[in-house]
């Protein structure tokens, strides 16, 4: 959609404009007779002169299944259509698929929302990994046997030792943000916990981490960082705290990847590299040497350029930054995302050391085998709201995502 | 294969420095007798002595990647705020940190608008500098500053120290410092930071908002330097006399950027950039090329040097 074209413009988008008989001029008559002919067809009622953006995002989507329909479209992908329309506008939408595959339309819906599938399918295919499991009738299905084709049932195993943990780091009640992604998360991490907060896409995990940081406006809720009240703060505040948060977007949140090894390393804490705004160079280069073996970077040396390095190294590049300001409390959200499977156990590792010493760790994932396997307690977040705190103690998948597709 | 690669690495880095002195040596050759001289060096040191200072408040905001078109406008107040003290018996120390305080003001107000609003820095100072010119107008009646200017308030743009220039001696003095401040200090850093990836120095705890508009500000204060002194050396003040900085300031600006440090503004590179534009006047004047030519010489190498850095950036992928 262009938000700043109208309906009939838009229906358009990859279609020939019709001309008049000078093959030069547009026929708009012409053009919204089309249109109008397609709505009619589809029973959808929109007004076709406001431009996409006074849309609401419900009628957007009817006005792009209009222009997939422009041309009698023998199949219809949808890839979670309703992530952002309210129930009623949803209901709208699932009277129009019906009517489309009345019509003859094949449609392939995207979803992982557990009714919307029963409500609307015929077959069902299951992926995982990228690779398909099964495919099913749906009539032969129910959401429990679904859920078991998503997952290998995989158990968690108790973790070897009795865990002690220290006092409360950082509690977070009821906590909302103002554009609503996060509407009520509530957790608390203590010294030497690893927290892992499990979500589908979608579900606020990344937005919840954001707010805690200061990244994101709160609209209500607490925060309180060891005894600090820390609501709606800055990240630089967060930092001077001892709060860091590891993004997921690597290379579009965490580094600059025109900048060197060092001085990626030593950006959050380029102040304290500095006396009088000047800054100590020596103390630079030994801290970065100093990480640079710690977490074993694979670099050519500190001035190599960051966007040189793998993966992996890039990730052990924001870890070094990240411990370079002695964190108390860890966000990390999917810091194993794109890295390859020995950075992966460093990464496990490094994180248990720090919470061994003291830290506390949220650690976000969307991949549950990984949620289960390094974390003491788990959060399930469903729709921009936190589950209660399970104990990671002999979970299994299945129970972690049957409450993911409760609703 | 190596050796090429690290002869291309050395072309990279330097070929802009190569251009530059290939330049040097056709006037040497052409006109030994006029152009590699003592007294045409130090000359073409003061030619360029004013474009290097404005280029270096472009390079600072060419550094936290925006733009500010109104340091031409703010140089124009400047030397006429400056030029109007004077008539007006004000001591001269007054008469010239006067208008730096006051531009580096206009400056913060540019990053204020900039940061806050998060509008785009081009329209914002589009907008301030057409405010500034008006401005400047209705200070001056439009017509030059120049009746009953105190002798001393020219010494500082035309006197010179055992044969060299004020004014090129302030160049290398505050081409130093801001080299010392981006390279060496936390706030340089900070800028090259915000430069990269905006985004990510806010989320590595970096005061995205604050640092820009001290860009802004000294971008706004050397600007009015620029006026300050420039008004200074012609002993009177035009309303519009510092409009004439402001294109070849960002030509300085992306022609340093092809020096050192590929693709990033920086302050060494903006002196190379801004002395081989005043190499190539100087020169092309020398040889009594018409200035239609002068505009279309230069306008080329500008473009060829962007081209080369590019073309070179491929390379090395």
């Amino acid at each position: 959609m262009i938000p700043s074209f109208n309906g009939i413009e838009n229906a358009y988008l990859g279609l020939e404009y019709e001309t008049k008989k000078d093959g030069f001029t547009v026929d708009w008559e012409k053009m919204r007779k089309r249109v109008v002919e397609t709505t009619k067809a589809l029973k959808i009622d929109l007004d076709l002169d406001l431009p996409a953006s006074a849309l609401s995002p419900a009628q957007r989507t009817m006005l792009e299944i209009v222009r997939a329909m422009m041309t009698d479209s023998k199949l219809l992908i949808l890839d979670e259509p309703t992530a952002s329309l309210t129930d009623k506008e949803s209901e709208l939408l699932f009277k129009l698929i019906n009517l489309l595959k009345e019509k003859n339309t094949a449609v392939l819906y995207v979803t992982h929302r557990m009714d919307e599938i029963f409500r609307l399918t015929d077959r069902i295919t299951v992926l995982k990994n990228g690779e398909k499991v099964a495919t099913v009738l749906t009539k032969a299905m129910n959401k429990e046997k679904i859920i078991s084709l998503m997952t290998d049932n995989w158990a968690s195993e108790k973790l070897e030792t009795v865990k002690k943990f220290g006092k409360t780091l950082l509690t977070v009640e009821h906590i909302q943000s103002k554009d609503k992604t996060v509407q009520n998360v509530s957790f608390k991490v203590r010294a030497g916990e690893i927290l892992g907060v499990f979500g589908l896409g979608g579900s606020g995990r990344t937005e919840s981490l954001e707010c805690i940081y200061g990244l994101r406006a709160l609209a209500d809720g607490k925060i309180i960082l060891e005894d600090q009240d820390f609501f709606n703060v800055t990240p630089e505040k967060s930092l001077k705290n001892g709060l860091v948060l590891i993004c997921e977007d690597r290379r579009g949140m965490a580094l600059i990847p025109r900048l060197n090894v060092k001085q990626n390393i030593v950006l959050s804490t380029i102040d304290a590299h500095a006396r009088y705004g000047i800054v100590d160079e020596q103390k630079e280069l030994t801290h970065t040497n100093e990480k640079i073996a710690e977490l074993s970077i694979k670099t050519e040396g500190p001035n190599q350029r960051v966007s040189q390095l793998s993966g992996g190294n890039q990730q052990k590049v924001v870890f070094a930054k990240a411990l370079m300001s002695a964190p108390r409390v860890l966000l990390c959200d999917e810091p194993t995302q794109a890295v390859d499977v020995k950075t992966r156990a460093e990464i496990h590792r490094l994180l248990r050391k720090m919470a061994d010493q003291g830290s506390g760790i949220v650690f976000v994932s969307s991949d549950l085998q990984e949620v289960l396997s390094i974390s003491d307690n788990i959060v399930v977040m469903v729709n921009g709201k936190t589950s209660d705190l399970l104990e990671n103690d002999g979970i299994t998948s299945e129970q972690v995502l049957s409450i993911c597709y409760q609703n | 294969m190596k050796k090429q690669n690290s002869f291309s690495k050395i072309f990279q880095s330097y070929g802009t420095i190569i251009a530059g002195l290939c330049v040097i040596l056709v006037f040497s050759a052409l006109r030994p007798d006029a152009f590699f001289t003592v007294r045409n060096l130090i000359n073409i040191s003061r030619q360029i002595s004013l474009q290097v200072i404005i280029a270096i408040g472009a390079t600072l905001i060419m550094c936290v990647g925006e733009f500010d078109l109104s340091i031409g406008a703010i140089a124009s107040l400047g030397g006429v705020i400056a030029a109007k003290m004077a008539v007006a018996g004000v001591p001269l120390p007054f008469c010239f940190i006067a208008p730096l305080v006051i531009c580096f003001v206009i400056g913060w107000i540019n990053g204020w608008i900039v940061t806050k609003f998060s509008v785009l820095s081009f329209i914002t100072t589009l907008g301030m500098s057409t405010i500034l010119a008006g401005f400047t107008f209705w200070l001056t009646g439009g017509s030059t500053v120049f009746q009953n200017i105190p002798k001393t308030f020219t010494y500082l743009g035309s006197k010179s120290i055992l044969s060299i220039p004020y004014l090129s001696i302030i160049m290398l003095i505050f081409t130093v410092i801001f080299w010392f401040v981006m390279r060496h200090t936390a706030f340089g850093r900070k800028l090259y930071a915000i430069g990269g990836n905006e985004i990510a120095a806010r989320v590595s705890g970096i005061n995205v908002k604050k640092n820009k508009k001290l860009a802004f500000a000294l971008c706004g204060a050397m600007s009015a330097l620029t006026g300050i002194l420039m008004a200074s050396r012609l002993g009177s003040a035009h309303p519009t006399g510092g409009d004439s900085f402001f294109l070849p300031s960002y030509a300085a600006v992306y022609l340093g950027s092809t020096v050192f440090k590929e693709g990033t503004p920086n302050i060494w590179g903006t002196f190379v950039g801004a002395a081989i534009l005043g190499i190539l006047a100087n020169g092309l004047t020398i040889l009594q090329v018409p200035t239609y030519m002068q505009d279309i010489v230069t306008g080329l190498i500008i473009i060829l040097a962007v081209i080369a850095q590019k073309l070179g950036q491929g390379d090395s992928k």
